[in-house]
């Protein structure tokens, strides 16, 4: 019983803290989610686009933050910076550097989601008098959504532990106050397993819920395909 | 010196030897957590295939708890909480065990998915043509497992390569660890974690160029 003891003593103190960095944490993963959503889309597009250049770009972009780790990219944003000058919190610099890491990984869930329809769909819908915003509505979206869900899904789970590394740059989340309330009180093992804990309530019903719709999906797909 | 480059090519050169020290402690806590990770997930996908209702529960449990919780946090959790306890564990086979553990249970799905793709009606057949299970799995079933499976262990390499970095919050002297310091006595941010990132680029990239070229041949193939 004296392992709980722990709790119980500094449970008033503690939860306070860890309710705004959960918060944080939300906020933190949210906000580099969409940015990433935003740059996915725009480097997926990038990449298919014929206009002389583009692709090249983005595809060097995609492949060298595909090449290095998330903490890297953090450091570079949030200290690395600083020396030519330019000066972000550490909030921002999360929700850039997460966003940019992430949106290159979606980019490629995107392109495949996009690749994988063949554009004989899109004509064959044309061809059966359908506008182009039907035949996107009606065609294209409906597959596309079957392809590129599961991944994002996936995807926002990874965002969501990842954020704790942002602990390594200071920026105010979870693992950050787990860390201080952890020297503060000499109890590591029961600040890091709460932690723990939270991430674990966060992401546990998105991924059970990713496997709900992952098992949906393959229904539909194989209705389509039979 | 050279007053083209924005910086000292003498000093790079040096920053990048240490923190090729710290590379070699990378690749060897990555092939560590590789060789944990590969055999809990033989393990647990063995486990997943078997008939005993409880085992498989227990892996599934397993599974959820080590996808949905941050690798940070178990490393934490490995290094600082063990301590705290008792149980001094060495940065490096900390890292080792922490990455391995959420590594198995990764690689269960992928081993099982692997083992699901192979028709159980292979392995009958060639029991039916007189092999004995032995030479079944050797000439049969092992060749086409290792082709479905190797691209995605392939690609979780790479990003347990990269994982690698978070290492260094608990201390253990690669690449990252190595940067801050350099970091923390020469002020050369800018410098360091650019020669850092780079240096994770050289040995990821190449890599994701193998595994791409394996999984357009499995794709071919099958």
């Amino acid at each position: 019983m004296g392992f709980w003891q722990g709790y119980i003593q500094n449970w008033d103190y503690w939860w306070p803290q860890l309710a705004v960095a959960t918060g944080n944490t939300i906020a933190l993963t949210g906000l580099s989610y969409l940015f990433a959503l935003t740059l996915g889309i725009i480097l997926a597009l990038g990449r298919l686009s014929r206009i002389r250049f583009v692709p090249g770009i983005c595809r060097a972009y995609i492949e060298f933050v595909r090449g290095i780790p998330a903490l890297a990219l953090l450091f570079l944003i949030y200290f690395g910076l600083v020396p030519l000058g330019i000066i972000v919190d550490s909030f921002s610099a999360a929700v850039i550097g997460l966003g940019m890491n992430q949106g290159a990984y979606l980019a490629e869930v995107f392109r495949g989601g996009i690749e994988a329809l063949h554009k004989g769909q899109r004509e064959a819908a044309l061809a059966v008098g359908m506008t182009p915003a039907k035949a996107y509505r009606f065609i294209i979206m409906p597959q596309a959504v079957r392809i590129v869900l599961p991944p994002l899904l996936n995807m926002l789970i990874i965002l969501l532990k990842d954020s704790s590394v942002c602990s390594l740059i200071s920026t105010p989340e979870l693992m950050l106050r787990a860390k201080d309330l952890a020297s503060m009180s000499f109890l590591p093992m029961h600040a890091y397993l709460l932690a723990g804990l939270i991430y674990f309530l966060m992401a546990c019903p998105l991924s059970l819920m990713t496997r709900r719709v992952e098992q949906r999906l393959r229904r539909g797909m194989r209705r389509i395909t039979a | 010196m050279l007053e083209i480059l924005p910086f000292d090519p003498q000093q790079a050169l040096k920053f990048l030897l240490i923190l090729l020290k710290g590379a070699v402690m990378t690749v060897q806590i990555t092939a560590g957590s590789l060789v944990v990770a590969i055999v809990l997930g033989l393990v647990m996908a063995t486990i997943k295939t078997s008939r005993v209702r409880i085992a498989r529960l227990a892996v599934d449990i397993y599974i959820e708890i080590f996808r949905d919780v941050p690798a940070l946090t178990l490393l934490f959790i490995l290094y600082f909480g063990l301590a705290y306890l008792g149980v001094k564990i060495e940065p490096a086979p900390a890292a080792i065990v922490g990455l391995g553990a959420i590594g198995g249970a990764i690689l269960t799905e992928v081993f099982r998915s692997g083992f699901e793709a192979l028709h159980f009606g292979q392995r009958e057949a060639a029991l039916a043509v007189g092999m004995t299970p032995m030479m079944a799995m050797r000439y049969i079933i092992f060749p086409q497992a290792i082709r479905i499976v190797l691209p995605p262990v392939g690609n979780y390499a790479i990003g347990l390569l990269k994982d690698t970095a978070i290492v260094s919050a608990i201390a253990a002297p690669e690449i990252m660890f190595w940067a801050r310091n350099l970091v923390t006595s020469t002020f050369e941010t800018t410098l360091v974690y650019v020669l850092a990132a780079a240096l994770y680029f050289c040995m990821s990239f190449p890599l994701a160029q193998v595994v791409n070229k394996l999984e357009e041949k499995r794709r071919s193939w099958q």
